[in-house]
Parts: C-alpha cells; structure tokens; sequence
C-alpha cells in the first residue's frame, strides 16, 4: 500500500542507484532493512540446521541408539553442507567482510573427511617440533605429544624441548618396507572376535621383527638430522630420550609401560632412527598387543608416534597422582621418588621414598617416607642407562628437600587445573634443581566395588597376610595361587588364577588380563603394573612384603584387596560380585570415532565475543564458526539503525504516540505491527513486536521517565559545549530515535538529548536464536561523570546477568540463549534503564554515586 | 528363553543390539551377512528377526521371504538407513512387523521385540 509519507519515487531511486554504481569508489546502494532481516534469518536458519545435526551426532554417544558408520559419514556430509551455508549467509549479510571464512570451513572440512577415511596419519610433515604441535595435529602425533605441546605453551612449566616422528613417518616406513599387506592382515586378525592363538602370535611376532629390521623411508634421516640440528646447543654433547606416543597413548588409556622407551640416545640421526624403529616395533610387542585386545576389542588399527626429547641429567626424579589413589582422597596427593632416573620407579623394584601432600589450601607436607635406596638409574657415558649404588650418606636421604616437594604439589595442582582432570605426572629434578614435566596424563581412578557384604569377622578362615601393602586396585580376588618367576617364564597363565610375584614388573601385563587377582611383594601404586591393574579392574595389592613363602602354587586364596586381608581358602562372604566380561562398547572403533569426529566438531572455543581470540583465525572447529558466523550477523544487525537519513529516506517511517515526551519513529519489516495499526500516532497497543513491546513496557514504567528534565548546571553544559565530542557520535546525537521492528526482533536507536543508546534484540520462542546486545554511549558533562554514570549502568546489567564491557563512556552488554521470557524480561529492564539514566551523569558527582544510583534501580526506587 | 536373531553388516550395530537385548534376557545371536543368516535358520528357529535391509549379497528382503517361507510365525523386524518409502510398501506387503529407520532408538527397538515375542504366546 502507497502512503504519502514515503518520500522517494521508486524510478528515480533506480536511476540514481545506477548512477551511483558508475562514480568510481562509491558502494552498491543501500539494502532495505527488511532485506537485511532477511538475510539475518538465513543465517540463524543455516546455524540452527548444523547445530541441530551436531547434537543428532552427539546424543549417539549415550548409547541409547543403534548407528553405523553409514549413519557417521553421512551426517557429517550435511554438517559441513549446513556450516557452508552459514558461511555463505553470513557472508551475503555483511558483504564479503567475512570470505576468509570459507577457507577455514575447507579446511576443517577436509580433515574430517580424513578423519572419516581412517587417514588422518597418512598426510602431513614426517617431523613436528614440540612448539609447532597444535591440537588438530593429535592424530598425527599421539597422545602423548600432544599434552607434551600443550605443557610447553604454558609459562608455568617447564618440559623439555623437542620433536616428534609423527604417525605419517610411521605409515611411510611401513610402506616403503613392503609390509602394508602383512599389517593389514595382521591388525584384521586383531580385530576378529576370537582369533587363533597360535596364529596371532606367529604373525605379531614376524611383523616386531620386521619393523625392527625396517630402512628408514626416504627423507626421515634428512628430517631427523635438520630437526635435532635445529635444537639449542649447550656446549654439551646433546642426548635425547626416545618415547613412544601412540594414537590412544595418554588419552583414555595410559598403555602405561608397554611401549618401549629408548633413553640417553645421542642426538644422531642414525642413533634416533634405529631407537625410534625400536619404539615403532613395541607396538607390536606381546604385552602391548594383549594391552589393546583388553581395551580396544575389535579395533586392530593403530598407528605410533615417537617423541624425542632433550634428556634430563636427573637427580631425583618419580611421580606424582595429583590424587590419591589408595585412599581414593582427592584432597591429597601422592609423590614418589628416587635418585636418577624414573624409570626406577614405574618399572617397580627399587626402594623408592612415598609422599604425602595436603592440597588445602595451602599446600602442605602431611607425610614423608623415606626408604633405604641401595640404587638407581643413571645416564651412561655413551649411551644408555646405567644403575648405579647410591653413595652411603644419599641411601637414606631423602629425594626431594621440602621446598622441590611443594614446588612439585604446586605444578600438580596447575596441571590439574590445565588438564581439568586428575593427573598422573612423571617428573625429573636436574643436578642445578630445576623441576622438569616430563609427561602428564589422565589419572586411572575407580570406584571402590559397589556392592560387598562385609563380614565382621570371618573367623573359619586363616588370614595369611593382614594389614601390610598398598592397594592398587580395589576389589575382592579369589582363585588357584600361580607363582610367577621371571626367571623361568613359562608364558602359561591358568585364567582365574591370583598372580602372585616378587617384582610389580610392566611385563604382566600378558599374564594381568588373565587374572583375578595380583599379589606383589615390593613396588609401590603409582608403578606401570599398578596403573594397569587399575585399567583392567583387576584387584591388586603390591608392597605386602614377604608372601612368596606362605603361599603354595595352585592353592585357592581370598584377597581382599579393599581392608588388605589375604585368606586361604574361599571366602563366600566376599565373593559378592562376578567380573563381567561384556563387550566394552564404548571403546569400539565406531565410539572413538565418532567421539573425535565430535571433538572436532561441537568443542567450543570462541566463547566470550568481547575477547581478542574471537576471530576467524580462532575458529578450530565447526562449533567455533557457527559461533562467529552468529556473532557477526548480530552485529551487522545492530548496526541497521546507524545511518538514520537514510532510513527515514528509503522506508515507511511512522510515528509513535507515546504518553512519554519523546518520539520514536518505527520502521517495520514485517510482523512488528498490528494489521489494523494507523500510519502516525501509533499507539503501545498496536506494537506486535514481542522485543519491542517489552522495551516500551519499561520505559513506560510508573517514576521512570519524569516530565522534568535534572537540572543542569551551567558548568556542565560549557562543559558539554566545549569538550570534544567524537565525530562518529555527534552525528548520532542529533535526529530521530528510531524502531526496526520486526515480529521477534526490534533494533532500537535511542538518542536522549546528549546521549545515545543502541538496543539490538531478537527475541521468540526459539530459544537458540535469542540476543540481546545494548550499547550506551556519552552523556552531557564531563567524562568523569560520564565514566560514572557508564559503571552505574555496568553494576545494574551484571545483576542481570549480562555479558559487559565498559570503556570510559562506552557501555556494551549482551545476553545470549535464554527463554523467551527471560529475554522479555531483560528488555523490560533495558527500557526502564534508559529512562532512568536520562541525565543522571549531572549527578554523579563523587565515585559513591554509581552504587548509590544502581542500588536505587534495583530496589525499584525510580524516582531519583 | 526366546531367541533373536540379528543380522547387519557392520559388526557396531550387531554388538550393541546383542548386548541390549540380551540384557532384556533374550538368547541373542548376530551375523554380519544373509548367507550365514540364511544358514544357520535352517538349523534353528527364532522367535524374532532383525536384519538390515540394504546388505551386499543376501539383502533384507531376501531374508524377510526365507524366514517367512521356513517360519510364517517368526516376526520380522527391518531396520535400514535408507529409508525409502517404495522398499517400505514392498516390505509391508510381505508382512514386516516393524520397520526402523537408523539410527533406531534401543528403547524402541526392545519395546517392539517385546511385542512381537508376546504376539507368539497367542
């Protein structure tokens, strides 16, 4: 319908639009708001499109559903086809500010599809140094590596320098050695549900040998001579200890001991690749490999990695649980240590010191003891590790001086903090007592047995062993007593049967998944045995002491690895619960995969869009550019209602009766009106726009917008007259308040007299597509009262739970997500805010009155 | 104790739909593919049958006519990712019990097994 009080003939705009277009340097004409609008909605559609196949892809993961890769692969298609079209809205909406966009999407794009295909460790260089690792690079270069990187970003700690072989390394060298076809077959056989014992072996044993016989594949030597070359020079010899990080290695799963570590190996490539073909082989070692039958069932594929790193000449060195696991108290923390190197300690079979530290606040030594330590590990001349005898007076020092052990608790406690999860931290002190991180992963906790009965006294039965050891593992064990020797391996392990041994050694690891229970005689909870006790659920208790004696092969024992009583005999009191052996599900191939598609997809990373990272380069995922890609629309949006001259120009512009002296224009882009609404003195009632009626609601507020005007005194109006005032708001303090409004949205320029207010809001019942953004700017006086009056309207927003920022006189608060009533009622309370401010700046004369003033409004005193 | 039958050629599927429906106290077997299906109906009857209808070989709907033919009181249950409306009128003609697209909820799944396993008692 033609009003009158459009003021521009339709062809004479054409006209002047193409002429326009000829002017060298002059921009595409003015888009109407409503078009605007629209293309604001496109974006919010394409965003809630992929947000919606991201939680499909999510729910997945709680194992209510049946889905297959099928299922996978596919909805990931439509991901990245919905994110697109956010990419394109987006940049439709804001003129191509935003095309580099696209070339993120690309590139998260294609590292899904790899991630799909099974060859994200096919492609990408064939060495990382620690620094260059960022998390998209995890598949590449292991788990372990990658907590490695992320330490060394962080200032507080201190890791030693280095590089990675990564997985592609790995893939190349299997290929150029002709064994594709063997490991495919080999890790197929994996695999399969029951495969032949005696074939599994056979083909593990021939592939181990294999690898260890491998050439190097072309251009690692090269890489390896450049990335060692490239390491800081002390002057010293340089010597880098060599460790495996596999895919899964210090995620989920610690793998702890399995793989080999070759240590104190000179820094030349020949020496680093014949010690990282070593650590590529123990992925196939016998223990490893029934290491990933236990935890990974039906998946044969895993690729290596290998770190390199400088190697620490240790004085003392060990661990820390940054809880404590014995007694499952995630107020303490546990640390253990001994001279030289910590392989003494993982590897059990020294005497190591135990400590204790209280986490408070404040960190504090609850407990200390130190052992008698006959000897440790040191790094040989040439190459190696030695063991050496401690000297005399060290046997029965301590390791650590009180001040390195609350350094020590210290850097746990910040690991923890980075990690967001308890720790199992090896750690290493050098001769001039720095603190080393040498490698920090997730903690292996469990829950004590649920259900057990417990007896008061379970008299018919003898107690061979009360009250000595550390558990390990809770939970009750019983089964045929099998004694193993080291010395003479036998490689049978009858299933069911309590292990009992001397030594708490990595290399049960074979005989452990067999077992229903583990005795040792030495070794401490923190050793690689004991993590992987606790991983498998098998009870253990370790460090009893002499039991070797009491015991006879193939006799039936209780172990009751939770009050540490050892019984002979059955005990059916305790014999309360069965192991399980269910398929673990949520460790199959398909999880896994499917957890990693999502890391890469919904994890957030551009949270709070006031911070600096909230950028295009910031986006590390699907999540993050849906994020921007909302941010940015809103903020084309708000800037809708700037070039007022052109609104009032190019739009049906009507104004408002309003029983408050001060007129509102309202421009509407469909939906904000009432159909019956006049074309001026439109009245509160005919307002349909949900935003907008709640804004209106509150300035209408009884006591908010008083007829008097404050008083303003003379100084401050020369204040105002002569102060400069920026260009970009005078031009907006002069003119029209005017109302975009559509039937969800509203976007509100306010200019008060010598004040100037932006409310941008969009507001229905979808509660994902809800903002709220306010802008406050200026004031009449001086800045002083202006910043005053800026933090009595920051004061009054965080109490309602808005996002703010302030900048002298620049206020900005946003609200996000929230149901529609909410956001209702946080418009209402912007409207009554931008009465009540009016000109409060003339009476913020001392820095009490910003609370003073905030108070007021919040016990809904209006009346100022 | 009843028996299912759950036949799908990705082993994901197969596994979890053992595990679920073994926890309702069903006897439950699974089979990557309508051959070995096929092969072991000839040895033993089932009281539910659970395939995917997209199979490379032996499909769905060749499994749906066996079962059928060897044991008209045997439910049928079809669960596909494709869910393709002329597969679905075809499948309804040769009396389906029910029909899931996937991702197909365990609950549901375990409510209709119940259903079919009880319309057997009558």
């Amino acid at each position: 319908m033609v009003s009158k009080h459009i003021m521009i003939i339709p062809e004479l705009s054409q006209i002047w639009s193409r002429l326009l277009k000829l002017l060298p340097g002059r921009s595409a004409p003015p888009v109407s708001p409503r078009v605007v609008f629209e293309r604001f909605q496109k974006v919010l559609a394409s965003n809630n499109q992929a947000l919606e196949i991201i939680a499909d892809l999510g729910e997945k993961l709680g194992g209510d559903y049946l889905f297959d890769m099928r299922y996978v692969e596919s909805s990931v298609e439509e991901l990245i086809a919905a994110v697109h079209g956010s990419v394109l809205a987006v940049n439709e909406l804001c003129g191509d500010r935003h095309a580099r966009l696209h070339q993120v999407h690309e590139r998260l794009s294609e590292d899904l599809r790899l991630t799909l295909a099974g060859r994200e460790d096919r492609e990408g260089p064939l060495i990382f140094t620690l620094d260059e690792i960022r998390p998209r690079n995890w598949a590449l270069v292991g788990g372990k590596a990658a907590h490695l990187a992320v330490m060394r970003h962080d200032p507080q700690l201190r890791v030693p320098d280095g590089f990675v072989i990564t997985a592609r390394a790995y893939n190349d060298l299997i290929d150029h050695n002709g064994l594709r076809q063997q490991l495919t077959a080999f890790e197929e056989l994996m695999s399969a549900t029951e495969p032949e014992a005696d074939l599994l072996e056979q083909q593990r044993s021939l592939i181990e040998q294999a690898v260890l016989a491998a050439a190097p594949p072309p251009g690692l030597l090269d890489a390896l001579a450049q990335a060692a070359g490239r390491l800081p020079q002390t002057g010293k010899p340089l010597f880098l200890a060599v460790r495996s990080s596999a895919q899964e290695e210090d995620m989920d799963f610690s793998f702890a001991g399995q793989f080999t570590s070759v240590l104190n190996v000179p820094a030349q490539p020949d020496a680093l690749f014949a010690a990282a073909r070593e650590v590529m082989a123990s992925l196939f070692c016998a223990g490893a490999v029934a290491y990933r039958r236990r935890v990974f069932p039906d998946e044969g594929k895993m690729a290596i990695a290998v770190v390199c790193q400088r190697m620490v000449d240790s004085r003392s060195s060990g661990i820390v649980f940054s809880v404590d696991t014995m007694q499952l108290a995630h107020d303490t923390m546990v640390v253990v240590a001994a001279w030289g190197q910590g392989e003494a300690v993982v590897e059990g079979g020294t005497a190591t010191d135990t400590f204790q530290l209280h986490k408070g606040p404040p960190l504090r030594i609850a407990a200390r003891q130190v052992a008698d330590k006959e000897q440790g590990l040191f790094a040989g001349a040439e190459s190696g590790l030695t063991s050496r005898a401690i000297a005399k007076e060290l046997r029965a020092a301590s390791c650590l001086s009180d001040d390195e052990l609350l350094q020590l608790g210290s850097a746990a406690l910040h690991l923890e903090t980075l990690f967001k999860r308890p720790q199992d931290i090896e750690w290493a002190f050098d001769s001039s007592g720095q603190l080393y991180i040498l490698q920090a992963r997730p903690l292996v906790l469990n829950t004590p047995a649920r259900e057990k009965a417990l007896p008061v006294r379970v008299e018919q039965h003898e107690v061979i062993c009360a009250g000595q050891g550390k558990v390990a593992q809770q939970g009750i064990a019983a089964g045929p007593v099998h004694i193993v020797n080291f010395a003479e391996e036998t490689g049978e392990f009858p299933e069911g049967s309590v292990l009992v041994t001397h030594h708490d050694s990595s290399r049960l690891v074979t005989y452990i998944q067999r077992a229903a229970g583990v005795i040792t005689e030495t070794g401490t909870p923190v050793s690689h045995m004991a993590t992987i006790c606790r991983e498998f659920q098998v009870p253990c208790l370790v460090n009893v002491g002499s039991i070797l004696g009491k015991v006879r092969e193939g006799e039936l024992i209780t172990v009751d690895a939770e009050d540490r009583r050892i019984y002979r005999g059955l005990v059916d009191e305790l014999l309360v619960y069965r192991a399980t052996s269910c398929i673990n599900l949520m460790s199959s191939r398909e999880f896994r995969l499917l957890r990693r598609i999502l890391k890469k997809v919904s994890e957030l990373h551009l949270v709070d869009p006031m911070m600096q990272d909230f950028s295009i380069d910031g986006c590390r995922t699907c999540h993050d550019i849906l994020r921007f890609s909302h941010e940015s629309a809103v903020q084309e949006m708000v800037n809708l209602g700037r070039d007022e001259r052109r609104l009032i120009k190019g739009n049906i512009v009507r104004p408002m009766k309003l029983p408050i002296p001060t007129g509102i224009l309202v421009i509407d882009i469909g939906g904000g009106l009432a159909s019956d609404a006049p074309e001026r003195d439109v009245p509160f009632q005919a307002i349909a726009s949900v935003p907008f009626r709640a804004v209106l609601q509150g300035m209408l507020f009884p006591e908010i917008w008083h007829n008097n005007p404050m008083p303003v005194g003379i100084r401050d109006l020369m204040n105002s007259m002569f102060s400069p005032i920026r260009e970009e708001a005078a031009e907006q303090y002069s003119g029209h308040n005017i109302a975009i409004i559509g039937g969800n949205y509203v976007n509100l320029c306010f200019r008060l007299g010598y004040h100037y207010n932006i409310i941008d809001a969009h507001c229905g019942e979808a509660e994902q597509n809800n903002h709220l953004y306010y802008r406050f700017l200026g004031g009449v006086t001086d800045m002083t009262k202006r910043s005053r009056r800026a933090a009595m309207i920051a004061q009054i927003l965080k109490e309602f739970e808005f996002n703010v920022q302030t900048k002298g006189d620049l206020v900005t608060a946003r609200l996000s997500r929230l149901p529609q009533r909410e956001a209702e009622r946080a418009l209402d309370i912007l409207g009554r805010l931008v009465g009540y401010t009016r000109q409060l700046d003339v009476r913020m004369e001392s820095d009490n009155d910003p609370g003073k003033y905030a108070e007021a409004f919040l016990n809904g005193e209006y009346r100022v | 104790m009843h028996s299912i039958m759950i036949i799908d050629d990705e082993r994901i599927v197969g596994d979890m739909a053992k595990l679920s429906l073994s926890q309702e106290g069903y006897d439950v077997e699974s089979f990557l593919d309508g051959e070995s299906a096929l092969k072991r109906l000839k040895e033993k009857s089932f009281a539910v049958v659970v395939t995917d209808l997209k199979m490379k070989g032996v499909d769905g709907l060749e499994v749906l006519r066996n079962v059928k033919q060897l044991y008209p009181a045997t439910a049928v249950i079809m669960i596909t990712a494709f869910a393709n409306l002329d597969v679905a009128i075809e499948a309804l003609r040769d009396d389906v019990f029910d029909f899931f697209p996937k991702p197909v909820k365990i609950k549901d799944l375990k409510a209709s097994v119940k259903r079919a396993v009880e319309g057997r008692k009558i």
